[in-house]
């Protein structure tokens, strides 16, 4: 690549496309990603297969990724220095972001219980899902937001070549970048695409509603949704989670102002542009944490690894009593 | 010489930009926006419309300009129900791929 071509494209998104291409998930990392699943002996094979995806799975690496990327441009680095070096240190054979991935990961992830509960939830609604392990590949859709059409392309047809051949026909996604992929994505580089993929929240709220499930907590609770944009712009699910919220007995729904919830919900900067953008990705997730804060609620509920990632990371430095918690965690202590 | 690719995507960014009004109705939906007109979607398309059109600004300062876009489609959302519905953030991420694709086309002729 020379060096015209890395000035125009940031190193960032560089670094995640060759991470995407070579090992076939966001980080990079070599460690298998189906270590969540290990205990819950899901079949290969069912009538709905799960996409667990690379949000939730290795969050605790994005996470010591990003600090690594984020620390380094504090210091006056730059981001394509951070980058060039580790390069430089995986040609002679020290993996570096795997590393620093590793030293600065959080031993008790906080992420992967979502999975875990999103299995669990399904479950307690009458649906035993499958899942791939192993063989479950990266969306691309990373890529496709960096620009790198052509590679998201092929991608998208190998990933659809390896779902057919394992026998998928429906696909329930976890992470909504990856479902938005998935749903609207992918049938634009695949002639006659027929899978069908749906979102977790509309599965979960269609099956609550036709079993009428109940589900209460202990303590009452005064929570607040954050709409992902990928939720509720792209896919336009913007009712599911917030009927599924009413369903809780116990838990009180407060929301900011019309121009501020559903399609109207304001980014909280989290995801690609933590990459290139890091202030200023800090200074929108302040700004909606703020928002948010405004509502008096004491919970954040959220359905989106990247939005979660953020937002908790805001809270660590705005307001550390507001928790944030995902929505697939929250219904599964709720439901009976 | 240009890649047939390349003027197709051109031809489809300058299109759509086309369509833009400058309502900037989206410059207040924008997450970004801090003051600078280049952190809004109308600023975005503008940008890389003189780019394509007349070669203005150098592809750095450009680069900036269209990765610092959240691509969460606030904008377009807005452009839809109020103005002319020129897609603002396929827009971007139109013109994002053009970047790539300018820099691969480049990259391929040197070699």
């Amino acid at each position: 690549m020379n060096k015209a071509f890395k000035q125009v494209i940031p190193a960032g998104h560089i670094h995640i496309k060759n991470n995407v291409l070579e090992k076939g998930n966001l980080t990079g990392i070599s460690e298998s990603t189906d270590l969540w699943a290990r205990d819950l002996n899901l079949p290969r094979q069912a009538e709905y297969t799960l996409f667990a995806g690379c949000g939730y799975q290795q969050m605790k690496y994005v996470e010591g990724m990003m600090g690594a990327l984020k620390s380094a441009d504090k210091m006056g680095m730059g981001m394509g220095k951070v980058v060039g070096i580790s390069k430089a240190f995986s040609k002679v054979g020290i993996d570096l972001t795997n590393m620093t991935a590793k030293i600065t990961a959080s031993k008790d992830d906080p992420y992967t219980p979502v999975l875990v509960s999103s299995v669990s939830v399904l479950r307690k609604l009458g649906i035993e899902p499958g899942y791939l392990h192993e063989n479950e590949p990266c969306c691309g859709s990373p890529m496709y937001y960096a620009g790198f059409e052509n590679d998201y392309a092929k991608t998208a047809r190998e990933n659809y070549e390896r779902f057919t051949s394992a026998g998928v026909k429906k696909i329930i996604g976890i992470v909504p970048a990856c479902t938005s992929a998935l749903k609207n994505g992918y049938p634009k580089y695949i002639e006659g695409f027929d899978l069908e993929v749906y979102h977790i929240l509309e599965v979960v709220a269609r099956l609550m509603k036709e079993k009428g499930a109940r589900a209460t907590i202990e303590e009452n609770i005064k929570v607040t949704y954050h709409d992902p944009c990928q939720l509720s712009r792209y896919m336009e699910i913007t009712e599911e989670p917030r009927e599924i919220l009413k369903c809780i007995e116990g838990v009180e729904l407060v929301e900011p102002d019309e121009e501020e919830i559903g399609r109207w919900s304001t980014c909280c900067g989290g995801g690609n542009m933590e990459a290139t953008h890091p202030e200023l990705s800090e200074r929108m997730g302040i700004r909606r944490f703020e928002a948010l804060k405004a509502t008096g609620a004491s919970m954040i509920v959220t359905n989106c690894p990247a939005c979660e990632m953020q937002l908790s990371h805001t809270a660590k430095k705005v307001d550390e009593n507001l928790k944030v918690v995902d929505i697939m965690h929250l219904l599964d202590v709720a439901l009976q | 010489m240009s890649d047939p690719d390349l003027q197709q995507l051109e031809k489809e960014i300058t299109d759509n930009v086309q369509r833009c009004w400058k309502c900037r109705m989206c410059v207040a939906m924008c997450p970004t926006y801090e003051g600078w007109f280049t952190q809004s979607a109308t600023g975005r398309l503008m940008a890389i419309n003189l780019y394509i059109k007349h070669g203005l600004g150098d592809e750095k300062t450009l680069s900036n300009i269209l990765y610092s876009c959240a691509t969460c489609r606030r904008c377009q959302v807005r452009c839809r129900e109020l103005s002319t519905d020129c897609h603002p953030a396929d827009t971007i991420l139109k013109a994002r791929q053009y970047l790539v694709r300018k820099a691969e086309f480049e990259e391929g002729k040197k070699s």
